[in-house]
């Protein structure tokens, strides 16, 4: 190796070092917060924990409203990511598949999704959950939820869809195969990659959300975690050791959903359909 | 009986007009070849058959039945694409009986379909692996095999060949032919390659411009080819094609000498001189320039070793020439 080369390493090396300690060191102090006294934190928030005291981790486990908490996010991400995944897919596959009066109009109304503000559309959203009566129920944050997701999903679906060789379904239209026997034989076993990633990618949304169920859940049986969370903040005090160790066990479901879904996010599996 | 009949077929694409007007027959067992070059509509004529389009106009009948508006699985066809299109995700056995399982066919009978169409291609230990895990002439004769258990009345082929190597399609021709011998149904054939079309056919259909150019057995179009396209396109390397006026014929438009039909002289005929020879074992291809007529290709038997630069006199067997008028259209020869 070269002078150039040792020194174009360094850099690459310090600039990686630096951009991963943005997303790294909040996770740390998160993660050591939990084993802090309030003090501690106070004064020493990214250090490592004089002593771990687990107590805290082991107040908000033994808590059985964390874990209700944590099964109501789990229950309202995972009926958000279904929801998206049928709709979505089969909505992508009609634009990608079939060519109809008034297709590309369509598409990009539902594209237009994507430039709308979350937080704009909360309160019409509200109003409009009262009225249907859905508030206070799961449906309240799934159905938004979903809604919004829409957008992106049918944009990545429709790329992935229409990529798959033309040929494939002509073949299977021979064999008699129609379009939906084609959507759930193919299409969907073959776009395992998008579905996983969208997936992945609605299903930390939902988990992450605080806005929209703060506003359309009132009682405590039905919140989501991040409302959870909340009642470690008092009037007065805020419980930094107990928050951010309920920070920590709550991060948990999304990163192994994630590191479950990622070995599906590799591309590839179209391999040997058509001449490669 | 199989025969595939297209009666007064046209086939616009919004303003563009693929196919004008085509009314062909294609014989009961017949290996007809659609053979012209890229855009002139034959793989459109094929989708026709096929289903996969829709005619502007006419009537597309299979084995005399009126299939114009049938789904393609109601057609009693089966297609072998360019491009395999095999599904990735399925083993090579659920490849080929899928379209089995899907018309719901007794397993017993679906079991020995897959089994024969397997021997008859030889595909017995690949049926559990994946199309990925294959070569790709295995892969084309799974997408064969696929098309075999239907038991079709008519196979389309829609350049199956041409994604293989120059010797890999040599042996899947042979296989292919054997293939007609054996299971003794109609085929319907798509290629740009003159050589595939001459040696599978027994019936070309040269295709230009979405207009059948001339319908006739291989020896047929070699021998008396209908109109210039036609005796550009068949016959390899390409015939000679030569102003009337430099050969003193001022009454003929296009004079045709095929290259293998020019033999060298001692006296008399053109002097030439070769630009390029291609030296290939069996034959010696001279590309030669003639002064006053223009370029020529010529074909000499093997034994006759040239090199870049060589003079020779060259002489047509005026018997074996080929006149054509000023549209291209053959001149029936009176003269000789």
């Amino acid at each position: 190796m070269t002078g150039p080369h040792v020194w174009r390493n360094v850099a690459r090396l310090t600039l990686l070092v630096i951009v991963a300690s943005f997303v790294l060191a909040p996770l740390w102090a998160t993660v050591m917060g939990g084993f802090k006294t309030n003090a501690e934190i106070r004064t020493a928030a990214f250090a490592v924990p004089e002593a771990f005291n687990i107590e805290f981790y082991g107040a908000i486990l033994s808590d059985p409203a964390f874990w209700r908490y944590l099964g109501n996010s789990m229950l309202i991400s995972s009926a958000a990511v279904i929801l998206t995944l049928i709709v979505g897919s089969a909505a992508a596959y009609v634009f990608a598949q079939i060519k109809f009066f008034g297709s590309n109009f369509l598409f990009s109304y539902l594209l237009l999704g994507l430039m709308f503000p979350f937080a704009t559309a909360i309160l019409p959203l509200f109003i409009k959950i009262r009225d249907i009566g859905l508030l206070d129920t799961y449906w309240a944050v799934i159905l938004p939820q979903t809604a919004f997701g829409l957008s992106l999903a049918i944009l990545l679906f429709r790329t992935f869809f229409a990529q798959l060789p033309k040929e494939l379904f002509e073949a299977a239209y021979i064999d008699g195969c129609g379009y939906v026997r084609f959507f759930i034989m193919f299409t969907l076993p073959l776009s395992t990659p998008i579905l996983a990633t969208v997936g992945v990618f609605v299903f930390v949304q939902s988990w992450n959300n605080f806005l929209l169920p703060l506003v359309v859940l009132n009682s405590r049986e039905v919140f989501t975690w991040p409302l959870g969370m909340m009642q470690y903040r008092g009037e007065y005090v805020t419980q930094w050791n107990q928050t951010l160790a309920f920070v920590t066990l709550s991060l948990v479901p999304a990163v192994v959903f994630f590191l479950a879904a990622q070995k599906y996010i590799v591309a590839g599996l179209t391999g040997g359909a058509v001449k490669g | 009986m199989a025969e595939v009949r297209l009666e007064n077929v046209t086939k616009s694409f919004g303003k563009l007009t693929v196919i004008p007007d085509i009314s062909l027959t294609v014989p009961d067992k017949s290996f007809t070849v659609l053979v012209g070059p890229s855009g002139c509509g034959k793989s459109t004529l094929l989708r026709l058959i096929a289903g996969l389009e829709r005619p502007t106009s006419g009537t597309i009948r299979i084995g005399g039945d009126d299939v114009t508006d049938d789904e393609p699985s109601k057609r009693g066809i089966s297609m072998v694409f360019q491009s395999y299109a095999l599904y990735p995700h399925m083993s090579v056995a659920r490849n080929i009986d899928f379209g089995l399982r899907i018309s719901n066919m007794p397993t017993e009978e679906r079991e020995k379909r897959l089994a024969e169409a397997a021997r008859i291609l030889a595909l017995e230990d690949y049926l559990d692996r994946k199309p990925s895990e294959l070569s790709g002439g295995q892969r084309q004769r799974v997408a064969i095999g696929r098309s075999i258990v239907r038991n079709p009345k008519v196979f389309l082929f829609d350049e199956p060949l041409s994604n293989l190597d120059a010797a890999l399609r040599t042996q899947m021709r042979v296989e292919l032919a054997e293939l007609h011998h054996s299971i003794d149904s109609t085929m319907i054939y798509v290629t740009h390659d003159q050589v595939e079309a001459m040696t599978l056919a027994d019936q070309i259909v040269v295709m230009n411009k979405g207009r059948i150019e001339q319908i006739g057995s291989p020896m047929d179009l070699y021998d008396t080819p209908a109109s210039v396209f036609v005796a550009g396109f068949i016959g390899s390397p390409k015939m000679n094609l030569l102003p009337g006026k430099a050969l003193g014929r001022p009454d003929i438009a296009t004079v045709g000498i095929r290259p293998e039909d020019l033999e060298v002289t001692e006296n008399d005929g053109w002097d030439t001189k070769a630009r390029v020879v291609e030296t290939l074992g069996s034959d010696t291809i001279a590309y030669v320039r003639v002064e006053d007529v223009g370029e020529m290709t010529v074909r000499l038997p093997g034994h006759i070793r040239l090199k870049d630069g060589d003079r020779l006199k060259l002489r047509a067997d005026p018997e074996r020439q080929h006149h054509f008028d000023e549209d291209g259209r053959r001149i029936e020869r009176t003269d000789v």
